[in-house]
This record gives structure tokens, C-alpha cells and sequence, in this order.
């Protein structure tokens, strides 16, 4: 028989489950979405990928088809991830949110639910295109690859907290718009997903700095070093900055969720 | 014709409306060019930097192009939701010929472009060098042509299409497949020789030759990066053609699909 704090603790954990099933199941409804960003992503291997390969010098690159389409996984699951901060808006215009903050769970709950969920969802659609990039880039190294998983989804986790920690934080679509463009245009560009520390470090100095300390470069350079594209020396420090972003992001998605969540506001 | 200015006013006010969707993509513009293109520099192949000399300078008026593109298309997406939405049967109650309200929307989808794309092109311009009085005008109107062109296309989309997803799917479809199949990103001799080498397939190298992209993008660099490829009557004519087919289809299909109960 189980004890009173142990079924207590099952209930609270069912109640956590039921807003990240939720919030997965409202992800499979924006089918043509899917759709064309599997479209995006495979164009940007059959495509772009293939002609900018002979567009890099070899020797700074060895093989840049490979090296990209690592990177494009990256980039997916990044933007997938963010998704989940428009979904906060269509609620809100809806009126969801009300029936949301109506439910019996509680707020914490129903923002690491949300922050999950959206990982989770992020992870379960890029899960086919990772597939394919492994497919295109072969050679996998099993042990590293698992390590680089287990980031992949710290780092989705970690992604959609900051959506909703923006999308809570501003309370307005048009700034919530423009700002994921701004991030994703400066997140994406100034981070390894596209070319190496080394050349960005090269190009601009301030531009290698901030890359140094993007989580995309550190993802990416997960992904590469589990797909023996590239060496790393120690793995664990990228792998500490990506728990140090998750962690952030999910801990202050919490305090700012619980903060605003009341009070309406939403534009 | 009074009717066609009646309706640019209208589309032009909706534009800017999206004022701060507007401010986003052209940071995105620019992080491609300033962060993107000036790393890319530095990775550039020997044989491709003999070609095109700098990367940045190669991509300045690809980007120009690229975002007369985006947002030339943006009035599809407005015809889409008005026809949704119901609002075509408003736009069809006007006092205004329907080839009037068919002309204005393809105009105003074009002006529209050319409105968002020009800081764009100043930037290239200031990069770049500025082009002559007489080749400024060519590189305006075949912009403009195919800022027209582009409206057409998104119009045909938008009226061929019953929700927003399908819409956005097919634009999407078009709009990677103009995008990475033109001479926007890399020079075009580059997909030739991949052609040549049976890398790709060879209707999407033609599709790279015909593209309007390819067109303007290096009718501007045969304009603005001495050495880089010579102009050719070849350019315009690949873009008036494009211009006029879609302008057509779109101010037919537009009226035809949109009377339609």
C-alpha cells in the first residue's frame, strides 16, 4: 500500500504530465507547419547545404555539407523550441488562459509542465529530421552521440523556457514577433551552427566572443563532436553550458510565469 | 484608375500596420549581411574568391533581392486571410472596375517590395559603390518588375489556397526553392558545375538560369563588382517575362477565384 506523501507526490507528478501531454498534442495540430519546416530543413541539406559545400575552402573546412547539416539539426530543434511562446499568444487572444490558470495545478506546475512539453515536442519533430541527418552524415560515435542527446534536450527544455519567459515577460505579440526575429537572426548567426569558432573568432573578435558563449555553438558542437565531425577537447564544458542555460532559463521561466501569469495585459 | 490609387492607399496602410514585423526581418536582413556574409568571407574558397573577390560584396545585392522577395509576398498572405475571412466580398462591393481592384493589388504588392527592399539596396550601394544614373534607373525597374512579378506569384498562391496553412506551405515550397535555386547565395556557375557533374539534377540547374533572382541579383553585381560577369539584355528580358506572366495570371486568377461563391 502506498503512503499518503508518496500518492501525493504520484498526483502532483500526473498533474505535471498532463500539461506537457497537452501542451504536445496542441503541436500536432499545426500539421502544415510541420510540414513546411521539414520542406525548410530538407532544402537546406538537398540545396543550400550541397552548393554551399563547393562554396568553402576545404582547408578551413574539411567537409562543409557535414558540418552544416549538423548544424541545421541544431537550428530546427532550436526554432521548433521557441514555438511554444506563440502558442502563450493564441491562448491569451483565446481566452485559454484563464480555463488554463482555472485548472487545479499549480502555477510552478503549469510552467515546467509548459517548458517540458514544448522541449518535448520540439525533440519529438526534430527527432525524424535528426534521423535524417545522421543518415547523411553516417558515421556516429554511440557513447558520445547519447551525451549529445542528453543535451539536445536540456537544450530544448532550456529554449522554450525562454520562450515563455519572454512571451510572459513582454505580454505582447508584436514585441514578442519582432524580438524572436532579432534573437533568432543574432542566436543563430553568432554562434558555431553555420561555421567554426575559429573563423568567426577571425572575422570579428566581438562576434567570437559572444559565439563563445552562445548555447547553439555549444550544441552544435555536441552534435559534431557525437558525429565525429569534430574533436572536442573536453566535452563536459559545453555539456555544463548547456545545463547552466536549462537551468537559468527554466528556474527564471518559473519566478517570471508565477509573477505575470495574473492581471491580463496580454496585446 | 482613381480606383487603383484607392487600393494602393488601402495596402499601403496595411503594410504598416506590420511595422514591427517589418523591423525584424530587416534585422535579419542585415545579421545576414554584417554577421553571416562577413564570416563567410574568410571561408571562401580560392577558386570562388578569383570569381567573386569578396563574399560580402557578392551577397550585398543577393540580399536586396532576397528581401524585395519576402516582402512583395506579404500581400498573398493578406489576400489569403481577406478571402477567408470574407472581406473580398467587401473589396468586390467598391465602386471600382474589377481589373482596377486586380491591377491595384498587384501594384501595391510591387511598391510595397521596392518600399522595403530600398534601405537594402542603399546599404548595398554604400558597400559597394554607386551605380550610374543610367543603370540606376535599369536596376530600379527590373527591381520593380520583379517586385510585380513576385505579387502576382503570392496573389495566384493566396486565391489558389483555402487556408492559411496550405498558403504557407506552398510559399514556403517557393520560396526555398527560388531562393537556394538562384544565384542569391553563391555564384550560378557554381550550381552549373555541380550540374555538369551530375550533383544536381538538371532542371533545377535551368530553374537556377531562368530564376528572376539570378536575373536581378547579377544584373546589379554586373553593374556594381567590376570583372565579376558582364551584362546581359538576358537579365531584363528573363525578368520582364516573369513579370508579365504572373501580372496576368494574377490579375485573371485574383478576379476569377474571388467571384466565386
Amino acid at each position: 500500500m502506498q503512503k499518503p506523501r508518496e500518492a501525493e507526490s504520484e498526483k502532483e507528478t500526473n498533474k505535471l504530465l498532463l500539461v506537457v501531454e497537452r501542451d504536445v498534442r496542441l503541436f500536432f495540430q499545426y500539421k502544415f507547419l510541420v510540414i513546411m519546416r521539414a520542406i525548410w530543413f530538407v532544402s537546406q541539406i538537398a540545396l543550400f547545404g550541397l552548393i554551399a559545400s563547393r562554396l568553402i575552402n576545404s582547408a578551413v573546412v574539411p567537409d562543409y555539407f557535414h558540418y552544416y547539416v549538423a548544424g541545421l539539426s541544431v537550428m530546427t530543434l532550436y526554432s521548433a523550441a521557441m514555438f511554444i511562446g506563440f502558442d502563450l499568444y493564441e491562448e491569451a487572444e483565446h481566452g485559454v488562459f484563464e480555463y488554463l490558470l482555472s485548472l487545479p495545478v499549480t502555477r510552478r506546475q503549469l510552467v515546467l509542465g509548459r517548458s517540458i512539453g514544448g522541449g518535448l515536442r520540439a525533440f519529438i519533430y526534430v527527432g525524424p529530421l535528426i534521423a535524417i541527418s545522421l543518415y547523411v552524415i553516417g558515421a556516429v560515435n554511440p557513447l558520445n552521440f547519447a551525451l549529445t542527446l542528453f543535451s539536445l534536450f536540456l537544450f530544448a527544455f532550456g529554449v522554450s523556457g525562454m520562450s515563455i519567459t519572454i512571451a510572459v515577460a513582454i505580454k505582447s505579440s508584436d514585441r514578442f514577433d519582432i524580438l524572436m526575429g532579432v534573437l533568432d537572426a543574432l542566436i543563430v548567426r553568432l554562434s558555431t551552427a553555420m561555421y567554426p569558432l575559429a573563423i568567426v573568432q577571425s572575422a570579428n573578435p566581438l562576434y567570437g566572443g559572444i559565439a563563445s558563449y552562445n548555447p547553439v555553438t555549444f550544441v552544435a558542437d555536441l552534435f559534431r563532436w557525437g558525429t565525429n565531425i569534430i574533436t572536442l577537447d573536453n566535452p563536459l564544458l559545453p555539456l555544463l553550458g548547456v545545463m547552466i542555460f536549462f537551468g537559468t532559463f527554466t528556474f527564471i521561466g518559473i519566478v517570471i510565469y508565477d509573477k505575470r501569469i495574473e492581471g491580463g495585459g496580454w496585446q | 484608375m482613381k480606383g487603383i490609387v484607392y487600393i494602393l492607399e488601402h495596402d499601403f496602410r496595411n503594410f504598416f500596420r506590420y511595422k514591427w514585423w517589418l523591423v525584424g526581418l530587416i534585422s535579419m536582413n542585415l545579421a545576414d549581411l554584417f554577421i553571416m556574409a562577413v564570416v563567410y568571407n574568410n571561408m571562401i574558397s580560392a577558386t570562388v574568391q578569383n570569381q567573386i573577390k569578396s563574399y560580402f560584396n557578392f551577397f550585398a545585392p543577393g540580399l536586396a533581392v532576397t528581401g524585395l522577395f519576402a516582402s512583395a509576398f506579404m500581400i498573398g498572405r493578406e489576400i489569403n486571410m481577406e478571402r477567408r475571412r470574407e472581406v473580398h466580398h467587401y473589396m468586390l462591393s467598391l465602386p471600382m472596375t474589377r481589373l482596377d481592384l486586380a491591377i491595384g493589388r498587384v501594384l501595391s504588392g510591387g511598391l510595397r517590395g521596392m518600399l522595403y527592399m530600398s534601405p537594402l539596396l542603399v546599404t548595398c550601394f554604400a558597400f559597394l559603390g554607386l551605380p550610374t544614373f543610367g543603370q540606376l534607373l535599369l536596376i530600379l525597374t527590373v527591381l520593380f518588375l520583379l517586385a510585380t512579378g513576385i505579387s502576382g506569384l503570392s496573389i495566384v498562391i493566396a486565391v489558389s489556397t483555402t487556408s492559411l496553412e496550405k498558403f504557407i506551405t506552398a510559399r514556403g515550397l517557393v520560396y526555398y526553392t527560388l531562393f537556394f535555386c538562384s544565384s542569391v547565395f553563391y555564384p550560378l556557375s557554381l550550381i552549373q558545375s555541380l550540374g555538369k557533374s551530375g550533383a544536381f539534377p538538371p532542371f533545377l540547374v535551368t530553374l537556377a538560369e531562368i530564376n528572376p533572382l539570378t536575373s536581378a541579383s547579377d544584373m546589379i553585381r554586373s553593374f556594381l563588382i567590376p570583372g565579376y560577369m558582364v551584362f546581359s539584355i538576358d537579365m531584363v528580358t528573363n525578368v520582364l517575362l516573369f513579370s508579365a506572366i504572373f501580372t496576368l495570371v494574377a490579375a485573371f486568377a485574383y478576379v476569377e477565384i474571388i467571384e466565386r461563391k
